[in-house]
């Protein structure tokens, strides 16, 4: 990722691999094997069966795939993934790198409001889900607060109303979040030269052209360990919609993740739960290589 | 809480000497971050407040109302009846050693892919990252049956074991990056001094990743220690259970019991909060990956 | 192919290469030898994690001394979730909880459970219990499940509340629509229902509306697919329950189950059609002003049918201790076990053994027992009497109802293509 370090550290390679190293690589590698890999290939394999987690699976070719897309629910789900993934990873990642990029300079009070942003990231996300169905409750701090402001007409069943309980979740989500990438931001920013910064700024430069031109060239490194992160998070999501709203009111706020535990796990049907999973992965993998492609060019060039 | 965060910006604002142009943008700072850090504070000042007030209270005013009681009955109960405090001991038992075991052996794999040339090691690198992004729900059954084919179901082991492997990816990607980054000059001089690859890794490299490894460390922490769903994946013994799982145990009881539930929370927290807060200095040199410094 | 993938050697072949895993398994053999042993043990694998049945089983089962048993409470979402696994695995729990209907059959029909037929006959444990309750627990002719205790549904109020409102206990549809407009002209929610978290409760008036109008023959023909979800009859039902919406509080949808009791005990709703559980749910001081009633009789030439879950035990057919494990749940099935149960858990349930003294519960569950006893048929819930699947076709059927009753034939029709996708397959 470092075109600066190249030359140096192709000298110091030495030309055979001495065996320890692949000792060193092998073991790493072949307990992810065992623990993650094996486990993922009997996944895919029971993604074309039939299976109640009793018995035999029965293999049935594709039809748990042909059978997805005409399943109104899975459908949804996938659409609701895409809000989800533009609003969950927009939004955190927006607001994470707005908040670094503010908080970066030390000054007074800066401690304080960075410890305030990441203090929801110490939460699991099955409490930060409880948190925020106490605030969403029709008697609860939202109503209140807006029915003290005068906004009564705009109280809701946040949670109960298929209109707003996906978004209503979306923001405890990202609530979370924020901090999360916040910190990874600022840890890319302590990276960054500031004497270019303070140069452009004696040159005229206006803050906006400055962060364009200078700062966010130098986040390449950090860009990638977030955007990781964030496909990685919004895919996953489970936990704080299964602790808010299971996926309802009528499947309202269905993640692909929700569907598929409902699928896998209250009704069984392991065969087409692991056909939802292979589709999530294949969704994570699409996005993370076209940005590795794209980095890779980028360094390449 | 609240006081505590606004407090500095008042002195800061009235002492400033500073020219006016100056004075009035950091005025303006202020007057968006005091709030945003307010709303960002506020709902776990108010589960900090449902912990401390009593059933009879939330239950008669409701869970939005200002408290007009103080009880400890909720971390009683909560230490008491929800078993709390083993549950944590149980998840300090199975955090440490996870953390432990996953950043050194993402560190020997991070050294072998980022100090040697090693056919593929991108693909394999990618291939690791790769494996944090299958969803680890449609795992549960392979994995509990890889657990028990291993005589190893319902252990605490299970559950490291498979903490291990599932962060392993992630570590190794990061750690990558920083190695990398690390000039080859360093390593080239103790290799000419006669030093062996093993004792480069220990000597030279880890100690220049520490500050990397602390950033991985806090992290792994938050990540294992709030993991929920592998716990009931590989446990079923319910004196084995971690504080997630126990928390879940006492949602299903205490379902109106807010108090109770609240006070759970808070103390689920209290361990990933102390060790964020130990480590947030080394966010700011940890995780530079592969920046060009 | 054929029962190869999952099994265990399969896994074991795909781990055998890798010198880690055996490591790893070197350390465990180490750490941890107490799952080797369980054949001198028993484990019991329960999903009552409220504080009181919690408290009520433990208690339970320390005056089980035969054997060393091990209580291990999983919340229930957990335990449903990891069943499968549960029974699967090479040492499972020996007994666990779980109630009476189809789910407990297929696992039955795959051979998980154990047979405990002879437990039914002679002077076995269950020998006196009713013939409806021997049925319930059957699968494919044999025994493979031990109840231990049910409960009823009715619509619960506060006495000294209707009292205050000046309205009487309603027997018929008419009448019950009638207390609904009085007590909603004193300004309270005439029912309350929280189907928010906890969707099913929907199917509550949904059960006994179709049990009143159409009777309990039709209503468990229509879940098992031999009736069509959006014909007329469903429709009729439907109907029905159109009118009750005006009365039903809308905060409802954002409240599980648990939350919409609190309006009742507040005095700010009036009544709430729930299971019997619901006085574990209320506090202390209302247990007492609590009463119910039987949902209104809507047509008098349908026999009238209750619901009536029942719940209790079955037995892992892979136990390393069968004899042991039917032990515990002869010992579970008992007459004093049940009652001190059911008395420390204070969830108004009704013992299974006839040889229980009943004559000390309080008046709240004699009045219980009575209208069971008097009832034609009985029921158990809608997803106990068809399937999980199903109930989730029913919660989003319902829920979308509650919000648009407008668009009820829309939904009927959408029901009834989902129920046929799940009975189908």
């Amino acid at each position: 990722m470092t075109a600066v370090a190249a030359p140096a550290r192709r000298r110091s390679r030495l030309r055979a691999v001495p065996k320890v190293v692949w000792l060193f690589l092998l073991v790493p590698a072949l307990v992810e094997v065992g623990m993650v890999f094996w486990p993922a290939v009997n996944s895919f394999y029971l993604s074309l069966t039939e299976w109640n987690g009793l018995g035999a699976a029965k293999p049935v070719g594709l039809a748990n795939f042909r059978n997805l897309f005409s399943d109104d629910v899975f459908l949804g789900a996938l659409k609701n993934n895409v809000v989800w993934a533009i609003g969950f990873g927009g939004l955190s990642v927006l607001g994470g790198l707005a908040l670094a990029v503010a908080l970066n300079r030390p000054r007074r009070g800066v401690g304080l409001y960075r410890s305030a942003i990441y203090l929801p990231m110490v939460f699991s996300l099955a409490v930060t889900g409880l948190f925020w169905r106490v605030q969403y409750q029709p008697d609860g701090t939202i109503n209140t607060l807006l029915g003290a402001v005068g906004l009564d007409g705009w109280e809701k069943q946040w949670l109960a109303n298929p209109d707003t309980a996906l978004y209503a979740v979306l923001v405890a989500a990202v609530w979370r979040q924020v901090g999360y990438v916040m910190v990874l931001y600022l840890a890319g920013l302590k990276g960054t030269d500031p004497t270019l910064d303070d140069a452009s700024a004696m040159d005229g430069a206006s803050a906006w052209q400055r962060f364009r031109f200078v700062t966010w060239p130098q986040l390449r490194g950090v860009n990638t360990v977030v955007f990781a992160v964030t496909v990685i998070d919004s895919l996953r999501t489970f936990d704080i919609v299964w602790a808010m709203t299971q996926g309802g009111p009528y499947h309202s706020s269905e993640l692909l993740s929700t569907y598929m535990f409902q699928q896998g796990f209250t009704f069984l049907n392991l065969g087409y739960a692991s056909a939802i999973a292979v589709v999530i992965f294949a969704l994570a993998l699409v996005f993370i290589i076209t940005y590795l492609i794209r980095a890779t060019k980028e360094e390449a060039g | 809480m609240t006081a505590a965060t606004l407090d500095p910006v008042r002195q800061d604002t009235v002492a400033s000497g500073t020219p006016p142009n100056r004075k009035r943008r950091r005025w303006g700072f202020h007057a968006v971050m005091a709030p945003l850090a307010v709303i960002w504070v506020a709902p776990m000042v108010f589960v900090l407040m449902l912990a401390f007030r009593s059933f009879d209270d939330i239950a008669g005013r409701g869970t939005a109302a200002l408290p007009t009681s103080f009880s400890l009955d909720g971390f009683r109960e909560a230490f008491g009846r929800g078993e709390m405090g083993r549950a944590l001991w149980i998840s300090v038992q199975v955090t440490v050693p996870a953390v432990i075991i996953t950043l050194l052996l993402a560190s020997w794999a991070a050294y072998a892919l980022s100090r040697f040339e090693i056919p593929g090691r991108r693909a394999i690198l990618l291939t690791m990252l790769a494996g944090n992004l299958l969803p680890p729900q449609i795992l549960l059954i392979p994995v509990s049956r890889v657990m028990e084919s291993l005589g190893l179901y319902d252990t605490l082991v299970a559950l490291i074991a498979i903490h291990v492997g599932f962060g392993l990816g992630f570590y190794t990607f990061v750690l990558y990056g920083f190695m990398r980054s690390l000039p080859g000059e360093l390593t080239e001089a103790a290799r000419i001094d006669g030093a062996g690859v093993v004792s480069i890794y220990a000597r030279i490299i880890m100690p220049l990743c520490r500050p990397s490894l602390a950033a991985l460390a806090a992290l792994a922490t938050t990540w294992i220690f709030n993991d929920l769903i592998w716990a009931i994946t590989v446990l079923r013994t319910e004196a084995k259970l971690p504080v997630t799982a126990a928390l879940l145990n006492l949602q299903g009881g205490y379902v109106s019991n807010w108090n109770v539930v609240a006070a759970a929370s808070v103390i689920a927290a209290v361990p990933t909060a102390i060790v964020f807060f130990a480590f947030q200095r080394h966010f700011v040199s940890g995780l530079l990956v592969g920046s060009s410094k | 192919m054929i029962s190869a993938p999952l099994s265990r050697r399969g896994f074991l072949a795909g781990i055998g290469g890798i010198g880690a895993a055996g490591l790893l398994g070197a350390c465990a053999t180490g750490s941890d030898s107490g799952s080797s042993a369980a054949s001198s043990t028993l484990t019991l694998q329960s999903s009552l994690s409220d504080p009181d049945p919690k408290a009520a089983l433990t208690k339970v089962v320390e005056g089980y001394t035969k054997t060393k048993t091990t209580l291990n409470t999983i919340a229930i979402e957990t335990f449903r979730a990891q069943l499968p696994t549960y029974l699967n695995s090479g040492n499972p729990p020996d007994v666990l909880t779980w109630y009476a209907g189809s789910v407990a059959r297929d696992y039955a029909s795959k051979g998980f459970l154990l047979d405990v037929s002879d437990m039914w006959t002679g002077n076995g444990a269950c020998a006196n219990f009713s013939p409806a309750l021997k049925e319930l627990s059957t699968a494919n002719g044999k025994q493979i499940f031990v109840p231990t205790n049910y409960y009823w549904w009715g619509v619960f109020y506060r006495k000294s509340m209707f009292q205050q409102w000046g309205v009487q206990v309603p027997t018929t549809w008419d009448e019950f629509i009638t207390v609904c407009k009085t007590i909603k002209s004193k300004g309270a929610a005439p029912i309350t229902m929280g189907t928010g978290s906890t969707a099913w409760v929907a199917s509550g008036w949904f059960d006994y509306l179709n049990l009143r109008i159409n009777g309990a023959e039709f209503h468990r023909d229509l879940l098992a697919g031999k009736h069509p979800f959006d014909g007329p009859e469903v429709k009729a039902v439907m109907d029905h329950y159109k009118q009750l919406l005006e009365f039903i509080d809308p905060k409802g949808r954002s409240y599980s189950w648990q939350d919409a009791v609190t309006p009742l005990a507040s005095k700010k709703a009036g009544m709430y059609l729930i299971g019997a559980f619901i006085t574990s749910a209320v506090p202390a001081d209302v247990v007492d002003d609590l009463d119910f009633f039987q949902v209104p009789i809507i047509d008098p030439s349908v026999p009238v049918a209750e619901e009536a879950p029942t719940d209790g035990y079955f037995a892992s057919a892979k136990s390393k201790n069968p004899a042991g494990a039917k032990d515990l749940l002869s010992y579970l099935a008992s007459a004093p076990a049940q009652q001190q149960f059911i008395q420390l858990a204070k969830s108004s349930n009704l013992p299974t053994s006839t040889q229980v003294d009943t004559s000390t519960f309080s008046p709240l569950v004699q009045k219980g027992i009575k209208m069971l006893g008097e009832a034609k048929g009985l029921t158990q819930f809608f997803n106990r009497d068809s399937s999980d699947e199903l109930q989730t076709t029913a919660d989003t059927a319902l829920t979308k109802f509650l919000d648009k009753p407008g668009d009820v034939n829309a939904i009927l029709t959408e029901w009834q293509a989902s129920a046929k996708k799940v009975l189908g397959s």
